[in-house]
Order: structure tokens, then C-alpha cells, then sequence
């Protein structure tokens, strides 16, 4: 069965700039309202790293109309689910309620796009939730690698940095800079409004002129990288600490979502480390066991487990790959091993039926997650947030396009010795080989 | 999918002769099929030197059959983007597969080979055991894990719940393929075997396809489900901490048994715990920790549901130096939560919040079949979910506070902790 993703799609624009896309679907008496802001860690300035994501959190801190107490009732009285996520390249709150509730999420977004307080108590009692939330990841040897592989990735661009930023900026930043930074970029013009589920579109947009309609933009002072397109050196990161496993990590760069190269990529990553799905709640997924990284690793023993991620960003990011090796085994093999699957990969074509295989993954990945209304109200924002909608809607299409030639040419341009991170930690109680 | 609730004018619900229950129920606007369900081997049935015995022969299912091996097998899945695993808990080994509906027969029939002909090479069985031991290593440093096996510990005492299904490094590294075999031989079988599809297609397709592939099958070795033993609680209070280095979180859980998951009390509890530690910002015990001390991200409480004895907990993740703040914070918390009844408007918001959210939980064919397995492994009435709303409607404030009361004896917590040594 196709997946049409247009099929009742509705978009329009208000005069102050707010995108409005709108799709009914009345399989359930459910609507799932989301509202991104263009803003992440990549329009983040040195020494304010983690700015974004703090921010986010003082969204739930109230407004001179709701207080906290009052956001988190207006969801979970009626059964609702709500939350938000803070990424490199934008922010999202998303609200999923019996559609009977609608206006009430439409009305909180319209007010805490401008009127939230920052606090100065909350602000500082949201300080040391953050750090523990940073000391959480930290926990992880995995988080620590990926934290340093990241850094090493990117000369100068933001992307280098955690989106929960680091520790020292974290304890330095204050209550005006957060406010600044949210004056700065929530507004009407930098938000894309998405509502997927039980609505009627043409009462929903008049909904919205009311609300929304009113909130003037003004000039935006945006900070805006300058893409960094190549890894312009080979980096090795090594790190030891307590622990018993290792771990390996490689980054190469991948191209911007919106670059044609993104789609021969994902046959790519399908096919050395497995598909990815593109959903963020968790309605399916696909193991890798017979990825060419998985068989040449873990089934000959070099890892115990791997796994890639290909970020779909709006500037050139990295796809990494992750393993984990067994307390007595060696990174150093495991590297090598991997370096002869992307020497195949990059010196010979694949054949037509392995990109058929990428293709009815990705159609499968598909169809879990479209019984998921929170799904299609999330894929309306995420792809226009790095592109358009149409990316997403036409992702199968132009998946089915891509050559055998068009991947070998991919994987030359990017999977190259002499452009990647390799990071490696190496747990301190371990009898590890060489 | 259809807006009404599945009852017992939409489930399909049908007990074959080998002692094997389907459940099924269409939501034929779905190009997609989930299936899920459990059979009998559970890791109480581990011997005491063999920890992880069931759950390394589960893992070993999904390795090769007799006619397919590893790459031939998941070649067959992965291909066609499907999901097919397993995975074993105390008390039975849980199923779970996906797939685009065209592909159900293909994927279910796999999941038969692989629970029936299992290849069990000495390739795979080494690989697996590596695998595993990794696995264990990790954990070991892991300290949310870490907290947790000090806590059943603590709790479980002699009772097998005390063990991680996983086992032990040492446990695991003893076990041999033999064993593994024939525990596979002695304990799976079509007795106790119950699945619950959802999706794309006709229940009569599902019947069809379902009993013709598992209908017939016996197994005259298998053994009857083993029997839990008593669970006898704490007589006092228990604080254990597990010491791991370069932390920079720690990991608590602080808890109590809970009441059974068949009875009033537990839907009593069930409300109350959601005003404890989940109700919008994590509950009271988000609001005291989190928003106003701000000692913690991560803070919420569980109330656990099970065939077997299962706990009512308060988790949370704290930097070590405030270990001790907020154990008292929540320590005030449990005082006040046994002391005086919750407020009206906090009742309200609760039962509003659960009923709204039932249909939210049918949003998907994975949540509708997860809960046709549960309304099967507790025995409810195939009309659960229309009987839900007003047995929640009737629980009363007092009621809440005389289970909290009951549950929550403050002379016989269990408190765990993992991370930083204590001073």
C-alpha cells in the first residue's frame, strides 16, 4: 500500500511569519499539536553553549497567565502526553491530547512564544537540574567518547558542542542571557506550527489567526556557522577510564539533509550499519544483524555489538558508527575490520537488489510509525526544520532513485581514511590484547 | 483504526486443544501487523548455580534453526523490514514482531522455527556467552542497574526475584550447550503459550494463519509452570549502597512490596502512586526534588505489576554529594503521603488523567496488542476496558490513604543506592 504523506495536507502562511501545516486524520479522537522554533545549539555562540536546551526548560517554568503547575495540568488532566526536545538545529514542544483540548495547547503555545517569566529563583534551581541531568549522560563512557569524538569533528562550527552544553558554561550563564536568547528567537517568524489528528482545518486556522495572528516579529539577531563540509584531518581520540568494556567510535562527515548525496548516504548507512527510522516515538524498528558491519564484527567476534547514526541536519554533520568490544578484545582489530568494509564499499558496486532491500526497510519504517498520530505531527516540523516537507514525503521516491553508481560515488567522497574521527576508550580494569 | 474500544464483540479470543490462547483484534486501516504474547520458561526456573540459564537459552533462539542459519534467518527478516526477538523475565519469555501485513505468515512462521527447531551451534553458543558477559560488564558499571540489583536483592531476599534474569559472570560462564538444550527441550512447549496480534487483518486470516502453524504442536517433555515460592518481606529497614568509581550521578531507589496486581488495592495504589511520583511533572516527589530543591532530573516513582510479587518504587538520579538531601526530601514525602489524605483536586486530575489516557493507549497496534496481553495473563473479563472508568471513578481519597498506609510501612524501607562510595 503507498504511504501518501500529502494526503490531507493543508499550508498556510499568517502574515507574521508563522508556517502553519495542518493535516487531518480522523482515525482517532486524538490531535498532536507541535510548535518548532529554528533555533539549537548550531546558532550558539562559545562560552553560552547549552543556552537552547535551558531555555526549553524555562518553558515549563510559566507565564504571566499560567504558572507550572498550571502547564503540566492542562495536559495531564485530560490525559494527555506532552514534551519537548532541544537538538542542534531546533527546539520543539509538542502536545498529543484528546482533540477536545486542542484550543487549550493552542492557547499555551501562543502565550509562552512571548510571555514566559525566566524567573530568577527557577533559573537557578533549573541550573543544577540541568547539570544533573548532564551528570546523568555522564555516567556513560559512551557519552563521554561520543562527547569528544563530536568535538574533534567540527573545527569551529557548533555542532562540536553537546546541546546540553558544557559544565563550565552551564554554571557561568545567567538569567538575562537566557531571556535574551529567548526574546531573540521565539517568535512568530522562526516557528513552523504543526497539527496532526481529529481536525477540521479550516476552523483550526481561524483558531490560530486568533491566537497566534497578533504576536509580532521582529528582526532576529541569528548566529549562522559557516558549514563545515570536510573533515580536513584524520583524529584519533583515545580515552581511559573505570569500566570493564571498550568502546569505538568513528565519525565521517555526511552532507546536509537537503544535499541530493543524503539519500545515496542512507542506502549507505542501511547497508554497512543499518537502517535508521526517522521516527522519534520508538513505533518500530529494524535490527541489523546482517549489516556488513555486524557480520564482519560481531559474527567474527571483534565486537560484542554495532550500530551507525546518520543526523539529518541543516549543515553537513557526521555519521558515526559505535561499537562495543568485549572486555578482552582490542579496538585496534576492530577498527581494521571496519576499515576493510569501508574499502568494499567505496571500491565496488552494489548490486540493485541491496538497494531494494534499503528501500522496503525504509517503506516498512514507514507504515509502523504512520499509525502513530504523534508521528505525523513530528515528520511535518523535523522535515521543514533542515528542508521541507516534501523531504519526507517524497523519501521513498527518491530513495528508489539512487544508482549503484551514485552510492559508490557517495561513499567515495565521504567515507575517506584521511577524513574521520576515531575515538576510542578503554575501560582502566580490562585485560584487553594490545 | 476504529474510534470504539476492543471488548468481547471485537476481540477474537480462542484456547486450542495444546493448551495455546490467541487473542486478536483488526485495525484494517493499518498497513502494518504487530504481534506479541509470552510461553512459559522463565528465569525461576534457573538452578541456583546456572543464573541466566533461561535467558542465555533464549538468546541462543534467534541464532539459527535447524534449516536456517544466523544470516539465512535474519536475512529473511531484515529484508523485508520486519522485527522479530525475544526476551526473558522472571516468570515466562516474552515474544514481539512486526511487520507489513503482507509479510505476517512469513514472519510468524519464523518465530515458530525458531521456538521449535532451534540449531543451537557451538559457534553461536560461544558467541552468545561472549555477548552476554559483555553485557554483564557493562552493567556492572552501570549505576541505575547497579542500584537496582542491590534493591532486589535487598527486597527479594532468598526468593528468586533477587536475581537478574541475566545471571552472573560466573554463573554464565559455567553454563554449557548441553544444558542449554535441554532446558529448551524440557521447558518450551505450546502449554501456557498465549499471543495477541493487531493490525492490518481479518482476526479469521490471524486464527488461520496462527493455528495452523502452532495448533498442532505438542511437546510431551515439557514441564508444568514452576511454582513461585513465598515471598517473605523485610522484617526492618535495608540500606545498601554499591561503591563504583568516575560516577558523577548516583542512582536510588528507595521502595516497598507492592500490592498484588489482581486486587483492588492495586488500582487504589495505582492512582495514589500517580500522585506520588507521576502526575504531570513527576508528581509530588518531581515537584519537592526537582522543581524546588533541584536535586534531581530524573525522579518519579513505579508502582509494579506482575504475576509474582513486584514493588512500589521511588527512583531517582541525584549528584552524589545531595545523596542524603534527597533521600530525606523523599523520606518527608512518603511521611506526608501516609499521613493525611490526598486533596480532592489532586483525585481529580488523576482519574481524569486516566481515563483520558485510554484511548491514547490504543493509538498504535503494538499498544492495543499489549494490552490484550495483559487482560489475558491477569484473567481479566474481555470487557476490562469499559469496566476500567468506573472502577477507577470509584476510588476515594481515604481509600488511597489507607493502602498508602498499608504499603508504605516506614520501618521496613529498602533503600538503594550506586555510584560514588559514601563517606
Amino acid at each position: 500500500m503507498p504511504i501518501n504523506l500529502n494526503h490531507n495536507l493543508h499550508q498556510f502562511q499568517l502574515k507574521n511569519g508563522l508556517r502553519v501545516m495542518l493535516k487531518e486524520i480522523h482515525t482517532a479522537p486524538v490531535t498532536s499539536t507541535w510548535i518548532w522554533y529554528g533555533i539549537g545549539s548550531r546558532n550558539e555562540l562559545p562560552g553560552k553553549t547549552g543556552l537552547s536546551h535551558w531555555v526549553e526548560h524555562m518553558q515549563f517554568k510559566g507565564t504571566r497567565k499560567y504558572t507550572g503547575e498550571d502547564i503540566d495540568n492542562l495536559v495531564s488532566r485530560v490525559g494527555g502526553y506532552a514534551n519537548a526536545f532541544t537538538s542542534s538545529d531546533w527546539t520543539t514542544y509538542f502536545e498529543t491530547m484528546p482533540s477536545a483540548h486542542l484550543h487549550a495547547t493552542l492557547e499555551l503555545e501562543a502565550d509562552r512564544m512571548v510571555n514566559s517569566l525566566f524567573d530568577p529563583e527557577e533559573v537557578e534551581t533549573e541550573r543544577t537540574v540541568i547539570l544533573s541531568e548532564r551528570e546523568g549522560s555522564e555516567n556513560y563512557p559512551e557519552f563521554r567518547l561520543d562527547e569528544a569524538v563530536q568535538l574533534h569533528s567540527f573545527q569551529s562550527h557548533p555542532y562540536r558542542n553537546e546541546v546540553l552544553g558544557s559544565k563550565e558554561d552551564l554554571i557561568g550563564i545567567t538569567r538575562d542571557d537566557l531571556y535574551q536568547h529567548y526574546r531573540n528567537y521565539y517568535q512568530p517568524a522562526n516557528a513552523i506550527l504543526c497539527i496532526a489528528g481529529d481536525i477540521s482545518p479550516h476552523t483550526v486556522l481561524e483558531e490560530v489567526e486568533n491566537l497566534f495572528g497578533g504576536i509580532q516579529s521582529v528582526p532576529m539577531n541569528r548566529s549562522i556557522p559557516i558549514p563545515e563540509k570536510t573533515l580536513n584531518h584524520g583524529d584519533l581520540v583515545e580515552m581511559e577510564g573505570p569500566g570493564e568494556a571498550n568502546y569505538l567510535e568513528i565519525a565521517w562527515r555526511c552532507p546536509a539533509a537537503s544535499d541530493p548525496d543524503f539519500f545515496a548516504y542512507t542506502i549507505i548507512e542501511s547497508l554497512l550499519s543499518g537502517p535508521s527510522s526517522l521516527n522519534m516515538f520508538g513505533s518500530g524498528s529494524i535490527n541489523n544483524r546482517t549489516s556488513r558491519l555486524y557480520q564482519a564484527l560481531v559474527e567474527e567476534d571483534y565486537a560484542a555489538s554495532v550500530f551507525g547514526d546518520l543526523s539529518a541536519n541543516i549543515d553537513p554533520g557526521v555519521y558515526k558508527v559505535f561499537a562495543t568490544i568485549q572486555p578482552d578484545g582490542n579496538p585496534g582489530a576492530a577498527l581494521k575490520i571496519i576499515d576493510e568494509q569501508i574499502h568494499q564499499i567505496t571500491s565496488s558496486e552494489l548490486s540493485i537488489r541491496e538497494i531494494e532491500r534499503a528501500i522496503k526497510q525504509a517503506r516498512a519504517l514507514f507504515a509502523y510509525s504512520s499509525e502513530n498520530i504523534t508521528n505525523q505531527g513530528f515528520w511535518m516540523g523535523y522535515a521543514s526544520s533542515f528542508a521541507d516537507y516534501q523531504w519526507v514525503a517524497e523519501y521513498l521516491t527518491r530513495l528508489s532513485s539512487v544508482t549503484p553508481r551514485q552510492v559508490l560515488k557517495t561513499a567515495q567522497k565521504y567515507l575517506r581514511e584521511d577524513q574521520r574521527v576515531v575515538g576510542v576508550y578503554r575501560a582502566s580494569n580490562t585485560q584487553e590484547g594490545s | 483504526m476504529n474510534n470504539s474500544m476492543p471488548d468481547s464483540s471485537t476481540i477474537l479470543r480462542e484456547t486450542w486443544n495444546n493448551g495455546t490462547t490467541l487473542l486478536a483484534y483488526p485495525n484494517l486501516t493499518s498497513p502494518a501487523v504487530y504481534f506479541t504474547g509470552y510461553m512459559q520458561p522463565g528465569s525461576i526456573a534457573d538452578p541456583d548455580e546456572m543464573h541466566g540459564l533461561a535467558s542465555f537459552t533464549t538468546d541462543m533462539l534467534m541464532t539459527g534453526t535447524k534449516h536456517l542459519n544466523f544470516q539465512q534467518l535474519h536475512d529473511k527478516i531484515e529484508s523485508i523490514g520486519a522485527s522479530l526477538s525475544l526476551s526473558t523475565g522472571h516468570l515466562s519469555t516474552t515474544f514481539f514482531g512486526q511487520c507489513l501485513r503482507e509479510d505476517l505468515e512469513t514472519i510468524w512462521s519464523l518465530l515458530v522455527e525458531v521456538i521449535q527447531e532451534p540449531a543451537f551451534t557451538e559457534k553461536q553458543f560461544k558467541r552468545v556467552r561472549n555477548q552476554i558477559l559483555t553485557g554483564i560488564a557493562i552493567q556492572n558499571q552501570d549505576t541505575a542497574e547497579m542500584a537496582s540489583q542491590a534493591f532486589n536483592r535487598a527486597l527479594y531476599g532468598s526468593h528468586p526475584y533477587a536475581h537478574p534474569e541475566i545471571g552472573y559472570a560466573q554463573t554464565v560462564s559455567g553454563i554449557r550447550l548441553e544444558q542449554l538444550e535441554s532446558f529448551h527441550a524440557n521447558h518450551y512447549g505450546p502449554n501456557g503459550l498465549v499471543m495477541a496480534v493487531c493490525g492490518g487483518i481479518e482476526p479469521e486470516v490471524a486464527r488461520e494463519i496462527f493455528s495452523r502453524t502452532l495448533g498442532t504442536w505438542q511437546n510431551n517433555t515439557q514441564s508444568p509452570p514452576e511454582t513461585l515460592p513465598p515471598f517473605t518481606p523485610p522484617a526492618s529497614s535495608i540500606r545498601s549502597h554499591v561503591a563504583l568509581e568516575g560516577k558523577n550521578q548516583s542512582d536510588l531507589i528507595i521502595g516497598v512490596p507492592a500490592p498484588k496486581t489482581v486486587s483492588r488495592d492495586y488500582q487504589v495504589c495505582s492512582i495514589g502512586n500517580s500522585i506520588l511520583g507521576q502526575y504531570g511533572m513527576m508528581g509530588r516527589i518531581g515537584k519537592v526534588v526537582r522543581e524546588k530543591a533541584g536535586l534531581a532530573y530524573e525522579v518519579s516513582s513505579h508502582l509494579g505489576a506482575g504475576i509474582g510479587p513486584t514493588a512500589w518504587t521511588i527512583v531517582a538520579g541525584v549528584n552524589p554529594d545531595n545523596l542524603e538531601k534527597a533521600i530525606a526530601l523523599l523520606k518527608q514525602e512518603l511521611v506526608r503521603f501516609c499521613s493525611e489524605p490526598v486533596t480532592e483536586q489532586e483525585l481529580q486530575d488523576v482519574k481524569t488523567q486516566a481515563m483520558g489516557r485510554l484511548p491514547l493507549s490504543l493509538e498504535t497496534n503494538a499498544g492495543i496488542a499489549s494490552i490484550l496481553v495483559s487482560i489475558e495473563r491477569y484473567g481479566y473479563s474481555l470487557d476490562h476496558l469499559h469496566q476500567l472508568p468506573s472502577i477507577i471513578e470509584s476510588i476515594t481519597a481515604e481509600e488511597i490513604l489507607a493502602s498508602a498506609r498499608r504499603y508504605w510501612d516506614l520501618d521496613k524501607l529498602v533503600i538503594a543506592s550506586a555510584g560514588k562510595a559514601l563517606e
